[in-house]
């Protein structure tokens, strides 16, 4: 069984460097920027509200920083038109805390939701995602632009971008 | 701090119950050796989750949600599959016990260190990467000056622990062939809200369809807030909105695997007459 054992943690190991050259996104995405295709969009979830700093955002890679006011834990979900789909998801958002999903949309129309309580549809908001000219991939793929490259970036790092050069906006599983 | 606190129990809880159920068995069969081999497991699974997720939280680049959904989804699947052939590990060995065989036992339980070390590994790296995230999202909020819930996540994986360290000290008093009768019924149960999750986790990164095909809805009786709702999370990973999939997942995973084990861990001793052979097909899925 060892030699189970071993698969597994072969596997394993694979896998997170497979996620690890393949589902990177950059960080370094301020609305400035926005014309590059990656865009930030702050999103305040409280008891009653779901507000976001804007409805509309250039196609790419979006990353929504999810901030709870409230005293429940909230989740925030992006779904497609249909409203069904889920586009992206992040939970455990505690109150107090900020977190980001980051995700990588075609233009179209969205839904945002908020769920405080983590239960039902949410506080929903129609979000439009324009066409800002760079290609996107068509299905779970990341960004196909390569992030700016900083000064300071670290080893492991850029060690991790160099490996990933053949194989980033490939879909994890085809 | 309330809302962080059951976060954390609820993030911790499973893998702190699988771990205190390991340390048990190794300790029960007089193999303590193999503890630093677990221990080895649990500190990389911690040490690269929070790494990982310091790095995604502040470092040049973030995870895309594809990607994170697949982690944790095969993550979990992998996880299922070690917690399976340890079950039947387990089964083996409570066999064992009745024919009084110290031999055999000691083949059944002759586990490579490898293989403790993985099964502590995926038990608590399964989830690691969310709550290193959730956590390092605690340590944000308390650099901009509010502490409450990163202590609250804190104190809430505390309290996991120790109730993993309980379920440790109150199994190691049991009768051996309860102790292993008992822990490896609620294991098939762990295991089964495992692979339910990450059925669920493939679900929502696209990979399997059917996310929005609800079996059942409960979430207005068990609010996933709750404490009571926490503590079938965190245990059993029992979902109040559970999708078809997943309950038909669960059910084809509980209902082998339960009767394999009740049959060959509970099975009546055949008086005087040695221990048969093991099938050698009894094995993880």
């Amino acid at each position: 069984m060892p030699s189970a054992a071993r698969a597994a943690a072969a596997l394993g190991s694979g896998l997170v460097v497979l996620v690890a050259v393949t589902g990177c996104v950059s960080n370094a995405a301020p609305e400035a920027t926005s014309t590059t295709g990656a865009a930030r969009i702050a999103v305040t979830s409280s008891a009653d509200a779901c507000d976001l700093s804007t409805s509309t955002a250039p196609s790419g890679t979006l990353t929504f920083t999810v901030s709870n006011t409230g005293s429940d834990v909230t989740e925030f979900y992006l779904y497609a038109a249909d409203g069904k789909q889920v586009v992206g998801e992040v939970e455990n958002i505690g109150p107090g805390l900020s977190r980001d999903l980051v995700v990588t949309a075609k233009p179209g129309t969205y839904v945002a939701a908020c769920k405080p309580g983590m239960a039902g549809d949410g506080i929903r908001h129609d979000v439009t995602v324009t066409d800002s000219g760079t290609p996107v991939p068509t299905t779970g793929a990341r960004a196909s632009s390569r992030p700016p490259r900083r000064s300071a970036v670290p080893p492991v790092r850029s060690l991790l971008t160099a490996a990933g050069g053949p194989f980033r906006g490939e879909p994890l599983f085809a | 701090m309330l809302a962080n606190f059951l976060i954390g129990l609820r993030e911790g809880l499973e893998a702190a119950l699988v771990v205190g159920i390991l340390v048990a068995y190794l300790v029960r069969l007089n193999r303590r050796e193999l503890l630093p081999a677990l221990w080895t497991g649990v500190a990389i699974a911690v040490g690269a989750s929070l790494a990982f997720g310091a790095a995604l939280t502040f470092g040049p680049q973030g995870l895309s949600f594809e990607a994170q959904e697949a982690v944790g989804g095969i993550l979990s699947i992998l996880t299922v599959g070690l917690v399976t052939w340890m079950i039947f590990w387990m089964a083996r060995t409570a066999r064992h016990l009745k024919g009084d065989l110290q031999h055999e036992l000691d083949d059944a339980v002759g586990t490579g260190r490898r293989a403790v070390l993985v099964v502590a590994l995926l038990a608590v790296g399964r989830e690691g990467l969310e709550t290193a995230l959730f956590l390092w999202a605690g340590a944000q909020a308390t650099g901009r000056g509010s502490a409450g819930p990163l202590v609250g996540a804190a104190l809430g994986l505390g309290l996991a622990v120790a109730l993993g360290w309980a379920m440790y000290k109150g199994s190691i008093h049991l009768d051996l062939r309860k102790f292993f009768g008992v822990t490896g019924v609620f294991l098939v149960l762990i295991a089964a809200g495992v692979l339910s999750y990450g059925v669920h986790d493939l679900q929502e990164a696209g990979i399997l369809p059917g996310i929005n095909n609800l079996a059942f809805d409960v979430s207005s009786s068990v609010p996933p807030t709750s404490w009571y709702g926490t503590l079938l999370k965190g245990i059993f990973n029992f979902s109040p909105e559970t999708t078809w999939l997943q309950a038909v997942v669960w059910v084809l995973y509980v209902v082998p695997v339960m009767w394999s084990f009740v049959r060959i861990a509970w099975a009546k001793p055949r008086k005087g007459a040695p221990a048969r052979p093991q099938p050698s097909a009894v094995t993880a899925a």
